[in-house]
């Protein structure tokens, strides 16, 4: 991985569609009125007669995007997070998730990156997508890992929820990483605490890692990209590492039904007897923004959050190590 | 789908589905009868329109399965022995649709999303250059639910002129007459505002509704829906007044003097 602050990518998604596109000509693209934000417009300026304006109505959109599967297409339907899993729970549920249909549900803007309030962030996403029988759950971390997908999940045979960073994404790994629908990744070996990420949490986490170190706390950084199906192998073999004395997930989500849920019932069936603790949104809205900043540092999802409960958590003397923010200029991108 | 070939008389093919539906409510003593009787005629004309192999029905409410089911059986499109499992344990013919369940394209128990699914299977025959028609049966309750609406809305927007809805106007719902619940009035007038091409018709009039079902296909700016007026009691007389059309009980007393009134009715038609 690179260190940051990280070099930045507009549209690696947009990009990415456009180019399984051209080899592709059963993907078609529905879009829920917001097609700039989702990095669609590259699509549509491309394969007009393939996208379909959905407009303002995400349950009929996520009914004919199943119908259109049934028909052969692949569809990738976009909107943000928030409105594609909240709103048409119910229509996922039947007319995409219990067919097993290949429907592609792309949803930008997770957690709490907009400060948008409440009603626009998608803080009880995954826990949705997770509990649906047959889908798929994606929270990819960086441009790199972005700019696979679209090719990577087009030919998974059900359902999949994909969550997306709008806007400037980071580019944390290096462009030889190589994403997998069935891997997490150890990116940083550690001894003494495993630390699972997803997500936009990755950096944040990284940064944790990095700032423990020099205190001499040894912590392992796995970026989990699939919440489901969770690589359980590389989960418990993190988990239960001999040295292992803490398990922390961090997620840009409510830490109810979540990685953090997805890690904790992994350890508790294995019967790891690990202490666990889980950074993310604590069972609450997030109100108050005018940009995400405030709101990660607010709700306890930045970089100084998971040292705490990792310090406090161990037991740790002192105060814990203060976390140097690394500027980010223009066109680059540090972690809260 | 699969349709039979051959046809059957229309109007006899509606008898024998209520007939059917009777007995394949019968072994549980309930059921949804009323649906099969409403709509007897719609799905009588439908699989009498339908091309086999190319067409495509959308059975919306999953709880009116039961008129399709019956219908199948009538043509030989599925055995009598399978059907006769209809709401038993292990069947794949369950009392409400299922993914398993098989003669319709689609059907589903969570009401107001057929629509939907017709507008999807309507748009990937225009990807294919198909001219394939989406007969899609939908309840009047179900126009309470606000995705029939966005359906509505994108399907005149699209102009998917291969689509008709026949709507049965019943006035029935779990909690009583859908007009003391939601006033829905004037149906016919709010789908034409939407751009649709609108058929206020008898739905008991089978003849009718095949002549709706000609003309919507005829059609070439607009989608069709048939609001077809119909009754949860129309054709079966011994039905007590009282009886909850949305899940009409049927003791074996009745439900022998429901198979009497609709075989005498049948002979007398052959007549």
């Amino acid at each position: 991985v690179r260190e940051p602050p990280y070099p930045i990518e507009l549209k690696p998604y947009g990009r990415a569609l456009v180019e399984l596109a051209r080899r592709r000509a059963d993907v078609l693209c529905l879009s829920g009125d917001l097609t700039r934000q989702t990095e669609v417009d590259l699509f549509q300026a491309e394969f007009g007669e393939r996208f379909i304006h959905g407009g303002m109505a995400e349950a009929n959109m996520m009914g004919m995007a199943g119908a259109l599967a049934r028909c052969g297409f692949v569809p990738f339907v976009h909107t943000f997070g928030v409105f594609a899993t909240r709103r048409p729970y119910d229509q996922i549920a039947n007319a995409i998730a219990y067919p097993n249909l290949p429907v592609r549900i792309i949803g930008f803007m997770p957690g709490v990156s907009t400060p948008g309030g409440p009603s626009h962030q998608a803080t009880d996403d995954v826990a949705l997508m997770r509990a649906l029988p047959n889908m798929t759950v994606v929270d990819v971390a960086d441009a790199i890992e972005t700019r696979q997908v679209p090719a990577l999940v087009a030919d998974v045979p059900g359902p999949v929820y994909v969550r997306l960073k709008r806007g400037e994404i980071p580019v944390i790994f290096d462009s030889d990483h190589v994403l997998r629908l069935d891997r997490a990744s150890v990116v940083v070996a550690g001894t003494d605490v495993a630390l699972f990420a997803s997500g936009m949490m990755l950096a944040a986490a990284l940064a944790a890692s990095r700032a423990l170190g020099a205190c001499g706390v040894s912590v392992s950084v796995i970026n989990v990209p699939v919440i489901k199906p969770l690589d359980t192998a590389t989960v418990l073999a993190a988990a239960s590492a001999a040295s292992v004395r803490l398990v922390v997930t961090a997620e840009n989500h409510s830490i109810i039904g979540g990685l953090g849920s997805a890690v904790a019932e992994t350890m508790a069936e294995a019967g790891v007897g690990c202490p666990l603790r889980r950074v993310g949104l604590r069972d609450t809205f997030a109100e108050g923004a005018l940009d995400a900043f405030y709101l990660f540092e607010r709700y306890g999802l930045s970089t100084a959050a998971i040292v705490e409960t990792i310090w406090t958590a161990l037991g740790c003397s002192g105060v814990p190590p203060s976390v140097p923010v690394v500027a980010a200029g223009g066109g680059e991108y540090s972690p809260v | 789908m699969r349709v039979m070939s051959e046809t059957l008389d229309p109007r006899e093919l509606a008898l024998r589905i209520r007939l059917r539906a009777v007995r394949m409510v019968a072994p549980q003593g309930f059921g949804y009868l009323g649906q099969a009787l409403s709509s007897a005629e719609q799905v009588a004309a439908v699989f009498g329109a339908a091309r086999p192999g190319v067409d495509r029905i959308v059975c919306s409410p999953g709880h009116y399965i039961i008129g399709p089911f019956a219908a199948a059986a009538e043509l030989g499109l599925v055995s009598e022995g399978d059907v006769s499992g209809y709401g038993q344990n292990g069947s794949v013919f369950e009392a409400i649709g299922t993914e398993r369940s098989p003669v319709v394209d689609y059907t589903c128990g969570s009401l107001g999303q057929g629509l939907s699914a017709a507008l999807g299977f309507a748009l990937a025959d225009r990807f294919h250059g198909s001219d394939a028609r989406i007969f899609a049966m939908v309840s009047d309750g179900e126009l309470e639910e606000g995705q029939v609406w966005e359906a509505a809305l994108f399907a005149a927007h699209h102009r998917l002129d291969r689509l008709v809805v026949l709507l049965d106007a019943n006035n029935s719902q779990v909690d009583g007459p859908v007009d003391s619940i939601t006033t829905l009035e004037p149906i016919a007038d709010k789908w034409s505002a939407f751009g649709w091409r609108v058929f206020d018709i008898d739905g008991h009039d089978v003849a009718g509704v095949s002549g709706a079902l000609r003309a919507a296909g005829a059609e070439r700016e607009r989608p069709s829906v048939l609001v077809c007026r119909t009754s949860t009691r129309h054709g079966l007389d011994c039905l007590p007044p009282d009886a909850d059309g949305h899940f009409i009980k049927l003791p074996p007393s009745l439900a022998a003097a429901a198979v009497s009134e609709l075989t005498g009715k049948l002979e007398a038609l052959r007549a």
